[in-house]
């Protein structure tokens, strides 16, 4: 678990390039027992080191000067001009740039809606449309070519784009999640195997690809929430972490732990000098001020936006974590622990996520052994039928978080209910996102009508391949 | 200890207060609640005057306001058309209080199941959490679940009055007052305000209406087809609401979710076998999530649970049981109710604010009592709207009067900050 193998190494590129063969991104997880083999694979241990590696980067950094006495720490901001941006980075944020000149071009629709607007289909509908020429004009066609050699290969192309497409939210259920923003740190995974960012010490294109591409792409989903209503993925309500985000609070308080010289020396506890106070977060003036130089505090500012009421009651998990007397560090460490137990080791959110040949379906033999814990093993499994009462699952808090075992992501589902069991129902390779009315968490794979809007509840259990009948029987 | 008359009402006081019992206590509360819920039939049979509300999910505090807008119990008697709990803050007290009034006003008050009363959804969406933060243990949780298997499926509320006697209530927009029917019609549908004033009338057979709440709404404005005649808020206005057609009132079936494939009479909700989780697929299932949905027929559902049913599927079944008109919840509406397919059908929410941040308006729904109106015969009117839509053949009842008292989010400035911050495990 995140604890346990933290990698201190890089993401690997690609050995050959020029020889690999692509494929296009499939799902592969339809039940619980899927995510504990996910849970192996070397998509798994990819996304992972990427995570690392890109947190890593935004820890403030000492260095010992020429003199080698004095000591100099660095730490960096939002919009910070000491942060470098390579060409790729820079292209990156023009695409997305790009994207949210789209909005212009679909506003909301003014009919009668239950919430998600949709209207936000449309703006998804010209992604769609205009996706491969953008990627021609803003990312290195030698790295998009690659595979495409002859007509029968699946070029890199194809694979990026899958993960691009999936990472700004359910067009079908209006909703957005950590399953899309997971779609997102994959896409950039991608782009980061093929060779497309330069190499660089101490992090500085990893802090180029958090501050300079994912923050915008932060800002872009943001954008999109507001201006369609887009219901949070698979809400929990008061007991998610965050109705739409899991990332920035990740980088966020890595922002403000205390300085490193390398990855290695990530300390558990304590915070930079001056940082702001984690109970700050409940503060209004102290979240508007730091809003603009963090991202764990942008976040936050987000929801102070969009909801109404008491912060320790509309976010009860943020109010609890600003209890922590640890710092930075130790909000940082538990993000991670978190983000693993609550997004990738939830069938709901989970389920979505395709794999190919970068992020790759294949047991990685450096896994260790996860013993199936409460929570992949009550997940559903293929049989999955409830019908007696059962008695309450014993769960591990920590394991659980605040989702049921089936359930994936707290990702996906919006103000309304999903059945827990529910699987994924997007047209793949796509994944789906996050924003989804309560739905059953049983629920599996199935081509579906799109729903009038979204907003409801799913079943977990939800499964694919019902048929309704025409008529009611006799 | 035992719960029981005067420790009964201390809890229903501690519970008023957003203070949650101790856990002995809500142990004796559910017992008492299932050995009371176990006689309940599948479908509760009330009789009106009744207000019947949509999902709480929680938000405590909202169902204050509820209460202070729609009268205390036993002073009213309510109907709760479930999914009490998961996704709000309050979703323990919000159920203890309403299972505390259950059991000290059994016939006051009717509580029928939503898809949330579950083990499998709230573990998912938020109560179980809840109960292992506000307990330290899921016992709670789990006395709660039993307490689940035996709530009702559905009610049917009988006796309701055609024509509402209009409230003597002030215009919330004196301007408006001029546009609406005048006292001398028949009032189908009045809409209030959390004052407890007028903002919309509408008359039975009559396209004069008005609403104080959207003085400007003009269908020629709209982008999708709009009916010719223009509804309250919530009415449909923008969908196919015309108001109600036909004769005497029937009955209106409450039920969280809305109909299944596998039911085409109400006795077949009374056959199923109801104590136990809610399954994922058949008739229980569908009753508590399924959605009505501009189609024909049946669809299937994007909640991966029951499905989608359109107005052909809703006439039919209200025609052949003699019904009025379905009340459901289920569904979020930003205006805290929506009536569908002529008035057949109605989404009503009770949860203002809808996690903090969705901005939409609640809504109940008052039924008053037949007071002698029972021969009410309707007046044909030559309106060649009425009768097209399925033909005469399955025109159905004439809808019982409906008063919506709509009513926004509580105030937030009395609510105290916890003094703790339990820190979950994953930054310990």
């Amino acid at each position: 678990m995140a604890d346990t193998r933290i990698p201190h190494q890089p993401l690997k590129l690609l050995d050959n390039k020029t020889e690999h063969k692509f494929a296009l991104p499939a799902k592969c997880i339809h039940d619980g027992e899927d995510v504990s083999f996910f849970l192996t694979t070397k998509a798994y241990s990819d996304i992972m080191t990427f995570l690392f590696q890109l947190n890593a980067s935004m820890f403030p950094r000492k260095a010992t000067q020429e003199d080698s006495v004095s000591q100099t720490v660095e730490a960096w901001k939002l919009n910070d001009p000491r942060v470098p941006l390579s060409p790729i980075t820079l292209k990156l944020s023009q695409l997305l740039e790009k994207l949210a000149s789209f909005i212009d071009e679909v506003p909301p629709d003014t009919g009668p809606r239950r919430f998600g607007n949709v209207s936000f289909r449309k703006w998804y509908e010209l992604v769609k449309e205009r996706l491969p020429a953008l990627m021609d004009e803003y990312l290195p066609a030698e790295i998009l070519a690659l595979g495409g050699g002859d007509s029968e290969g699946t070029s890199a192309k194809t694979e990026l784009e899958a993960y691009l497409y999936g990472s700004f939210g359910s067009s079908q259920r209006l909703d957005y999640g950590t399953g899309h923003e997971l779609s997102f740190l994959a896409f950039l995974g991608c782009l980061w195997k093929l060779g497309a960012f330069p190499r660089t010490e101490s992090g500085v294109e990893e802090r180029g690809i958090v501050l300079g591409v994912i923050e915008p792409y932060l800002q872009l989903v943001r954008r999109l929430i507001l201006t369609y209503t887009l219901e949070p993925a698979g809400s929990h309500g008061v007991w998610g972490l965050d109705d739409h985000s899991f990332l920035p609070y990740i980088f966020g308080s890595a922002q403000l732990s205390p300085a490193i010289r390398a990855p290695a020396d990530i300390p558990a506890e304590g915070s930079l000098p001056n940082a702001p106070n984690p109970p700050d977060v409940a503060k209004a003036d102290v979240v508007g001020r730091e809003r603009k130089t963090n991202m764990y505090f942008n976040a936050i500012g987000f929801i102070y936006d969009v909801k109404r009421g008491p912060f320790w009651e509309h976010s009860p998990i943020l109010f609890d974590i600003s209890g922590v007397k640890a710092g930075w560090a130790k909000i940082n460490k538990g993000m991670l622990k978190m983000y693993n137990a609550e997004v990738l080791s939830k069938f709901p959110v989970v389920q979505h996520f395709p794999f190919g040949s970068l992020f790759a379906w294949e047991k990685d033999p450096a896994a260790l052994a996860i013993n199936a814990s409460v929570h992949t093993t009550s997940q559903p499994t293929r049989q999955t039928t409830v019908t007696q009462s059962r008695s309450a699952p014993l769960r591990d808090a920590m394991q659980e978080g605040m989702r049921a075992p089936w359930a994936g992501a707290p990702t996906w589902s919006t103000a309304g209910t999903a059945a827990p069991w529910a699987t994924t129902r997007a047209q793949l390779p796509v994944p789906d996102g996050p924003n989804q009315p309560t739905r059953a968490p049983w629920v599996s794979a199935t081509a579906v009508p799109p729903p009038a809007s979204g907003n409801a509840t799913a079943a977990p259990w939800a499964r694919s391949g019902r048929k309704p009948p025409r008529k009611p029987p006799a | 200890m035992s719960i029981g008359g005067s420790d009964l009402d201390q809890a229903i006081l501690q519970l008023r207060a957003c203070r949650p019992i101790p856990e002995s206590q809500v142990r004796e509360l559910c017992y008492k609640a299932r050995e009371l819920l176990i006689e309940e039939g599948n479908v509760v049979g009330v009789d009106a005057p009744v207000t019947i509300c949509g999902d709480i999910h929680g938000q405590f505090h909202d169902l204050m306001e509820l209460f202070r807008v729609g009268g205390d119990v036993p002073d009213t008697n309510y109907l709760f058309m479930g999914d009490f709990v998961d996704r709000g803050f309050y979703s323990l007290e919000s159920f203890l209080l309403l299972l505390c009034l259950k059991v000290r006003y059994p016939d006051r008050i009717t509580l029928i199941r939503g898809n949330h009363e579950s083990r499998q959804i709230t573990t998912v969406y938020g109560f179980y959490d809840e109960c292992l933060r506000k307990y330290g243990s899921a016992n709670v949780w789990r006395y709660c679940c039993e307490v689940f298997d035996y709530l009702a499926l559905g009610a049917l509320v009988s006796g309701a009055a055609t024509t509402l006697e209009p409230s003597d209530a002030p215009f919330a927009d004196l301007n408006s007052q001029a546009s609406m029917p005048g006292l001398d019609q028949e009032i189908e549908i009045e809409t209030l305000n959390a004052s407890g004033e007028v903002m919309f009338r509408f008359a039975r057979n009559s396209e004069q209406s008005s609403s104080a709440a959207e003085p400007s709404q003009n269908p020629s404005s709209s982008p999708l087809p709009t009916p010719a005649r223009t509804g309250a808020p919530g009415t449909g206005a923008s969908s196919s609401s015309y108001g109600s057609m036909g004769s005497s009132t029937g009955a209106v079936l409450c039920v969280h979710g809305g109909l299944s494939p596998l039911i085409d009479t109400i006795d077949k909700i009374r056959l199923l076998d109801r104590k136990q989780e809610v399954p994922h697929e058949g008739a229980m299932c569908d009753l508590l999530w399924s959605d009505p949905d501009e189609i024909d027929g049946w669809g299937l559902s994007p909640r991966g649970a029951g499905f989608l049913f359109g107005a052909d599927i809703v006439k039919c079944f209200n025609y052949k049981n003699d019904l009025s008109l379905i009340a459901r919840a289920h569904q979020l509406v930003m205006e805290g109710f929506k009536e569908m397919f002529d008035s057949t059908i109605v989404t009503v929410w009770s949860a203002p604010n809808y996690c903090y941040r969705c901005g939409n308006v609640a809504a109940i729904l008052e039924l008053g009592e037949d007071g002698g109106n029972g021969g009410f015969v309707s007046r044909a009117n030559g309106d060649v709207n009425r009768a097209q839509v399925l033909g005469e053949k399955v025109q159905g009842r004439e809808g019982p009067g409906r008063r919506y008292r709509v009513f926004d989010a509580a105030p937030q400035d009395s609510r105290g900050m916890p003094a703790k911050k339990p820190v979950a495990d994953y930054f310990l």
